[in-house]
C-alpha cells in the first residue's frame, strides 16, 4: 500500500524505457494460417477479421517499459470502409469508361488518364490510412489522433514525388523528412502535440552512399554498354541484355540496407512533446530477416512445386482429356484442384510475407527503440475520437499498403 | 491482494491500484482512496499481451483499462466475471461465412438472371457510334491475344473485297462492316460489336469453295446486324466486373480482358445462332448460291478438330440446324461468287510475297 502512494509522488518511472516486442512466432502463425483458410470459404472477405487480429496481436504486444498499446479498430468498421471505397471508386471508373466511349475526342480524354485519379487518391489514403491506424491506437488509456487533411498531404507528397525524379532520388531526404513532419506536427496523443526533429540533410548524410552505389551501377552497366558497342563487340545484343539487367540485383541487395538506414532514422526524429525516441538499429539488421523472407519462400515453392507435378502425374489422363475440351466430373474436379491449388499458393506466399515482413520487421524494430522522458506522457489529458475509414477502404480496394 | 494498474482513461497517468475481487464488484483503491467499483457483470476482457489480463467496463468510460498481472488475481476474476469473453466477441466466423455466400449467391444470380434481361434492353438503345467505339475497344484486346496478325496480301484482300461486296450488296447489315483475315490456326470466325468481322486463318484453310466461305461471312454479319455481340459483351462485361468487385477488382481491369476473352470463346444463344443462320440463307439464296455451303465447312470442321472451337463445342452443328440449311435451295444459280484465280488469292492471303 504504502509503495503505490510513493511511486505517486515521486515518479519512479525510470528516464529511459525500453521498448519490446513479446508476441510469439506460433502464436502470430496460427492466427495468420486460420485466418487464411478461412479466406476461401467466405471469397476473401475474411481478410479484414484476420487483419484486425493480426493489428491486436501486434499492437497488444507491443510494449514501452513493460506497458502494452491497443488496437481498438474492429473488423466491421475495415469492411464498411471497403464498401465505401467501392461506392467512391465505382462511378469513378465506370463514369470514366463510359465517357471514353461517348465523347467525340476520345484522345482529349485519354490525356487525363485514370492512373493519375489513381495516383493522387493512393497519397490521400496512404495519410488517412495513417490518421485511421492512430487513432485507433491507444496507450495508458489515451488514444493518439491526427489532423490535418489528406488532400493538403497529397498535394505536398505530389510536388515532393516530381523533385525526386527530376534529381533522380537526391531529393529523396528531403522530401521523406518534410511528409513526417507534416505527419507528427498534426499527430496528438491525447493533448501533447507531436513533432518529427529529424532533417534531411542528417539522412543523407547517413545514406548518400548507398544512392551512390546504386547509381554506380545503373551508370557503370550503361558506360560498359557503350564500350562494347564502340568496340564493335560480338553478340552484343545478348550481352546488352544481361549487362543492363545487372543492376538490379544490386539495388535488390542493397534495399534492407537502406529501409534500415531509413527507419531508424525515422523513428529517432519521432517526438510526442518531451517524449524523444531513440534507435540503435544496426545498418544490417534487415538482412536476417530478408535472408529468411527469401528461403522459406524458396523452400514453400519447392514443395508446392513437388506437390504440384506429383498430382500433374497422378492426373496425366485426367488432363490430356481436358485439353480434348471433354467435360465431365472428372476434368471439373481437376479444374476445382487446379484452382484451390492456385489459391494455396497465393495463400501460403501472403503468410510467408506478412510474417516475415509484417511481424518479423516490426519486431526487429521495436525491440531497437529506446523512450526517455517517458513520464512527460503523464501530463496527457485524453482528446479526439476515431477517424473515419475511408482510407483503409482506398487502401484495400486500390492494393496497395497490404500487409498488417 | 497484488496490485494492479490503472488507467482511468481521462489521463495518461498510470495509478496503481489495489483491487478487491467481490462477487458482485470488483472494487480499486488507490492507496485509502476508493477509486470505483466495477460491477463483475460489465467487466470485459482486451486483447494484452500474454501474461496480463487488460479489463475493461462495458458502459464506462470507454478507454478506462485495469492491467492485471497477479496470476491469482487473473484467477479469481476469471471465475467471478462471468461474462469476461463477450466484448471480444468470440469470433462468429460461422455468421461471416453465411453473410460472404450470400453476397456470392446474389452477385451470381444477377448475372444468371438479371444480366440477360439487361443486356436485352439496352441493346437496342446503345447509339451505332458508340458501339462503334466499344467495338474499337475490344478489338484492340482481339488483336494483342492474337498478336496483331492480320493477314494483308493484296491480291488475297481484293478477292476478300469482291466477297464482302456482293454480301453487302445482297443484305441490310444496318451497319459498315470491316472485315478482316486474322492469322491463327483456330477454325473460328467472331464478330465484334460495331461490325468488325474476323475470318480466322484456319477455318479459310479447311474452306473448300467460295460459297463456304460466303456463308460464313453471312452468318456473321447476321450477329452484327442483329447486334448479337454488343449484347454478349454486355452480359459478359457485366459478369466479369460484378465478379471482379467479389474479389475486390474494382477498377474492372480484369474485366475487359475477361469479357473480350468470353466473346471469343463463347457462343451466342440458340436463338441467335437460328437467326444468324437465317440470315445467312436469305443473303445467299438472293445471290442464287446454295446456303447448305457453310454446314458443310462446320460438318467437316467438327469432323477434323480434336479440340473444337467454342463456337461448335457448345452449340454443335446439330442435324436440325443442317437439314434447315439443306432445304433453302436457290430457284435459280446465280454467278460464283469469286473467279477460280480470287477464290486461290483468297486462301493465300495469309502468305507474305
Ligand atoms: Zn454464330
Amino acid at each position: 500500500m504504502t509503495a503505490s502512494y510513493v511511486s505517486n509522488l515521486t515518479p519512479a518511472a525510470p528516464h529511459e524505457a525500453r521498448m519490446s516486442f513479446s508476441g510469439r512466432g506460433r502464436e502470430f502463425l496460427r492466427l495468420l494460417v486460420t485466418g487464411s483458410l478461412f479466406q476461401i470459404p467466405t471469397f476473401g472477405f475474411y481478410r479484414f477479421w484476420l487483419i484486425t487480429k493480426l493489428r491486436r496481436h501486434l499492437w497488444a504486444n507491443t510494449q514501452v517499459g513493460g506497458e502494452a498499446f491497443e488496437y481498438t479498430g474492429t473488423a466491421k468498421e475495415l469492411l464498411i470502409g471497403f464498401l465505401i471505397a467501392l461506392a467512391v471508386l465505382t462511378p469513378i471508373y465506370l463514369g470514366y469508361f463510359i465517357l471514353g466511349i461517348i465523347a467525340e475526342e476520345q484522345k482529349a480524354l485519354a490525356s487525363i488518364p485514370l492512373v493519375l485519379i489513381m495516383y493522387v487518391l493512393m497519397h490521400f489514403a496512404s495519410y488517412r490510412v495513417r490518421r485511421c491506424r492512430a487513432t485507433r491506437t491507444v496507450f495508458r488509456g489515451v488514444r493518439f489522433w491526427m489532423k490535418g487533411s489528406g488532400w493538403a498531404y497529397a498535394m505536398r507528397a505530389i510536388l515532393w514525388d516530381i523533385a525526386t525524379m527530376l534529381t533522380l532520388g537526391l531529393a529523396l531526404p528531403w522530401a521523406t523528412a518534410s511528409l513526417e513532419r507534416y505527419r507528427m506536427r498534426h499527430t496528438y496523443f491525447g493533448s501533447i502535440q507531436g513533432s518529427f526533429t529529424r532533417s534531411g540533410w542528417g539522412l543523407f548524410k547517413r545514406g548518400w552512399w548507398v544512392w551512390g552505389l546504386g547509381m554506380a551501377s545503373i551508370l557503370g552497366a550503361l558506360a560498359l554498354l557503350t564500350y562494347l558497342d564502340a568496340i564493335k563487340a560480338k553478340n552484343i545484343n545478348i550481352f546488352g541484355g544481361v549487362i543492363l539487367l545487372l543492376p538490379i540485383p544490386v539495388v535488390l541487395a542493397l534495399l534492407p540496407l537502406v529501409m534500415a538506414i531509413f527507419t531508424r532514422w525515422q523513428m529517432e526524429g519521432l517526438r510526442v512533446g518531451e517524449v524523444a525516441v531513440s534507435s540503435n538499429l544496426a545498418k544490417g539488421a534487415f538482412y536476417g530477416t530478408f535472408l529468411k523472407l527469401i528461403f522459406s519462400s524458396i523452400g514453400f515453392l519447392l514443395v508446392f512445386g513437388v506437390l504440384f507435378s506429383l498430382g500433374g502425374y497422378l492426373f496425366v489422363e485426367k488432363l490430356q482429356a481436358l485439353q480434348l475440351g471433354e467435360i465431365s466430373w472428372e476434368t471439373g474436379s481437376v479444374i476445382v484442384l487446379g484452382a484451390l491449388a492456385y489459391l494455396a499458393l497465393l495463400l501460403g506466399m501472403g503468410i510467408i510475407q506478412r510474417y516475415f515482413m509484417g511481424r518479423g520487421l516490426w519486431a526487429v524494430v521495436v525491440n531497437s527503440i529506446t523512450v526517455s522522458n517517458l513520464q512527460a506522457v503523464n501530463a496527457a489529458v485524453a482528446a479526439g475520437q476515431p477517424s473515419g475509414v475511408l482510407g483503409e477502404g482506398l487502401a484495400d480496394a486500390l492494393d496497395f499498403e497490404i500487409g498488417i | 491482494m497484488a496490485d494492479a494498474v490503472f488507467y482511468d482513461g481521462e489521463t495518461a497517468r498510470r495509478r496503481t491500484v489495489s483491487l478487491k475481487i467481490g462477487a458482485s464488484s470488483l472494487d480499486l483503491h488507490e492507496g485509502d482512496d476508493w477509486i470505483a467499483s466495477w460491477p463483475t457483470g460489465a467487466v470485459r476482457r482486451r486483447e494484452a499481451a500474454s501474461g496480463v489480463l487488460r479489463l475493461m467496463l462495458e458502459g464506462g468510460p470507454a478507454l478506462a483499462r485495469l492491467d492485471v498481472t497477479d496470476p491469482g488475481d487473473q484467477a479469481s476474476i476469471r471465475a467471478h466475471c462471468a461474462r469476461l469473453e463477450l466484448g471480444e466477441p468470440k469470433e462468429r466466423t460461422g455468421r461471416i461465412i453465411f453473410w460472404s455466400a450470400l453476397a456470392a449467391v446474389s452477385l451470381t444470380l444477377c448475372v444468371v438472371f438479371l444480366l440477360p434481361i439487361v443486356a436485352e434492353r439496352l441493346t437496342p438503345l446503345i447509339p451505332l457510334s458508340v458501339e462503334r467505339r466499344l467495338g474499337t475497344a475490344v478489338d484492340n484486346q482481339v488483336k494483342f491475344i492474337f498478336g496483331g496478325k492480320v493477314c494483308d496480301g493484296t491480291r488475297g484482300l481484293a478477292a476478300l473485297e469482291t466477297l464482302s461486296a456482293r454480301l453487302r450488296a445482297s443484305t441490310d447489315v444496318g451497319m459498315e462492316t470491316h472485315i478482316a483475315v486474322l492469322e491463327s490456326k483456330i477454325p473460328n470466325a467472331i464478330a465484334l460489336p460495331g461490325g468488325r468481322i474476323y475470318l480466322f486463318k484456319g477455318l479459310l484453310d479447311q474452306a473448300e469453295s467460295a460459297d463456304e466461305v460466303a456463308g460464313v461471312l453471312a452468318h456473321e454479319m447476321g450477329h452484327a446486324a442483329h447486334r448479337d455481340s454488343l449484347r454478349s459483351l454486355i452480359q459478359s462485361g457485366g459478369a466479369s466486373y460484378l465478379l471482379g468487385l467479389l474479389f475486390g477488382d474494382v477498377s474492372g481491369g480484369g474485366a475487359v480482358v475477361i469479357a473480350t476473352q468470353l466473346l471469343i470463346d463463347s457462343a451466342h444463344s440458340r436463338e441467335a445462332e437460328t437467326a444468324a443462320d437465317a440470315f445467312a440463307a436469305q443473303a445467299m439464296l438472293a445471290l442464287g448460291r446454295p446456303p447448305k455451303a457453310m454446314g458443310l465447312l462446320l460438318k467437316r470442321i467438327e469432323g477434323n478438330e480434336k479440340k473444337l472451337p467454342a463456337f461448335l463445342s457448345t452449340h454443335p452443328v446439330t442435324d436440325q440446324r443442317l437439314k434447315s440449311l439443306e432445304q433453302q435451295a436457290p430457284a435459280h444459280t446465280g454467278e460464283p461468287l469469286l473467279s477460280e484465280e480470287e477464290w486461290r488469292a483468297l486462301k493465300e492471303i495469309c502468305k507474305t510475297s
